[in-house]
């Protein structure tokens, strides 16, 4: 189809079949939008063209950095030591476990295994939120404590694969000395600037986040870096702002949602390749069992270790055990820079999307601790 | 002969009429009287915080205004209403406030949340019916 007008109709319809349906079933946007990105890309004349990539690449950002700027940091710095060893081993268990499962069992290259490691050593942070929010859990110490441990995972995903595939040569400096010094900045001179510029229809705040993100995300691909990355960071400096300033994390939710993440879910689903996911299932039920293997082999101990109660210790292990967003960005990741291939992808894609249901399931069904009555309200 | 009452509240037209008996038996025997509203259909599966955020901020500004009603309607006929609102599965929820309040009556609408589905798996009224620990009056 050469008419962009109606291809873009097409991805918008979509997108709004997918809203519909979530708002039915309540299930999540995102992965309805993949699943019907799935029949799309099987059976609908969609196609990737050059804007249709570049809203997705912009909604990956957009939403890494919504991640970001979620992160609380109060709870973080409060439970610290607990949320930062958890948070590692969360991250570090899967992504070695996984990756010499890739390397040595599955002979896939030593690249592939790494994006394989890197896709599903994630947890995923909001998965974890929406449970919370429906037991109640998020109010309470434990909650909170598994919520910023998630965040650190999330950090260590980023940080890989901002890492692992980079030039380590000049470009990577400036990428590095620009970030940091942004960073520093940041938190000085945004509350300033906003205050300068206000809250206007014409949204500069808006505009000042969006012209940073492409701007280190440009700085980035010189680095042969990823641009998530620096919008994590971005994400994770401005939190605090965010968290306060309620009008301008939902007008930027909004934008994401309605015009760039559609994009980026459709076109994760329309990449997934049908016929592998049938003659691929065995490779796709190992490598989701050893996500679930080594999350456990690296969060358990932890929980034990910092004395959680009965039950709180499998709950923990099996809500950061779940995976979404961060897993699908660095498959497609792994796809777009050719490091893996179409069957490899629909592997990975496959086992994160089963990673959000199967191990949220069994903590709800089995593992769910008892809540003092007093938290459970809304 | 009632000491405490549940009304089961999520704003349709039904729950209104059912919220008018609650208050009128109330009233009649002297009875603790409090109202449940489920929020119910936050998403699973999530991509972002945000979207969760978003729809329980959606949902608790519907709640807010449902029972800001109900709680005048109830004190025009002197009647004082304690309201709650909880998330999870209508049913579900509703059964297990039940029985946690140890409520001895519980009022509920005809049609409410889940009715197109209710068609093909049992209504929410008929579910709460037969699995409440207490009396329960179904308002047509």
């Amino acid at each position: 189809m050469e008419n962009q007008w109606l291809q873009a109709a097409l991805w918008m319809g979509l997108a709004l079949g997918a809203t519909l349906l979530s708002l039915r079933i309540a299930i999540s946007i995102a992965l309805l939008e993949i699943m019907v990105g799935v029949l799309g890309g099987s059976f609908l004349p969609l196609h990737r063209t050059e804007w249709v990539n570049f809203l997705a690449g912009f909604g990956s950002i957009l939403l890494t950095f919504l991640a970001g700027a979620e992160v609380d940091p109060v709870v973080l710095k409060k439970r610290f030591k607990e949320s930062m060893t958890i948070g590692i081993f969360s991250f570090l268990a899967p992504f070695l476990g996984t990756m010499a499962y890739a390397y040595y069992v599955a002979g896939w290259g030593l690249a592939q295994a790494q994006i394989a490691g890197i896709s599903l050593s994630t947890t995923s942070v909001a998965v974890v939120y929406a449970v919370m929010i429906e037991t109640g859990y998020n109010q309470t110490e434990l909650g909170k404590l598994i919520l910023a441990a998630c965040f650190i995972t999330d950090l260590g995903t980023v940080l890989a694969l901002g890492i692992l595939f980079a030039n380590y040569d000049w470009y990577m400096v400036l990428f590095i000395v620009v970030t940091a010094i942004v960073l520093f900045l940041l938190p000085r001179f945004t509350p300033w600037f906003f205050e300068k510029a206000g809250s206007r229809i014409s949204e500069p705040e808006t505009k000042f986040i969006f012209f940073l993100l492409f701007g280190l995300g440009g700085l980035s691909l010189f680095a042969k870096s990823e641009a998530v990355l620096p919008a994590y960071l971005v994400g994770m400096v401005l939190a605090p702002f965010f968290l306060e300033n309620k009008t301008l994390s939902h007008r930027m939710r909004v934008t994401a949602f309605t015009m760039l993440t559609p994009f980026y879910f459709i076109k994760a689903g329309s990449l997934v390749k049908v016929s592998a996911i049938w003659s691929c299932a065995y490779l796709i039920a190992i490598f989701l069992l050893i996500k679930m293997v080594t999350k456990f082999i690296g969060v358990w101990p932890s929980t034990k270790f910092f004395g959680f109660a009965k039950k709180e210790d499998m709950y923990t292990t099996l809500l950061m055990s779940t995976g979404l967003t961060f897993g699908t960005i660095s498959a497609l990741f792994g796809l777009t820079n050719k490091i893996i291939n179409q069957e490899q992808y629909t592997i990975l894609v496959t086992a994160v999307i089963l990673s959000a249901v199967v191990p949220t399931i069994i903590a709800q069904k089995w593992f769910q601790p008892e809540l003092k009555k007093e938290n459970k309200d809304v | 002969m009632f000491k405490k009452i549940l009304i089961a509240n999520d704003g349709s037209t039904s729950a209104k009429n059912a919220l008018k008996v609650a208050i009128d038996l109330a009233k009649k025997y002297n009875a603790e009287l409090h109202s449940i509203s489920v929020e119910e259909g936050l998403p699973h599966y999530a991509a972002t915080i945000g979207e969760v955020e978003e729809f329980k901020h959606e949902a608790n500004n519907y709640f807010r205004k449902v029972n800001e009603e109900a709680i005048e309607m109830a004190k025009k006929e002197e009647v004082e209403l304690h309201v709650k609102v909880l998330p999870g599965h209508e049913v579900e929820t509703i059964v297990n406030y039940t029985r946690e309040g140890k409520f001895d009556l519980l009022v509920i609408g005809f049609m409410g949340h889940s009715k197109i589905f209710g068609r093909v798996w049992g209504s929410s009224s008929y579910n709460i019916t037969k699995l409440a620990p207490c009396t329960v009056i179904v308002v047509k």
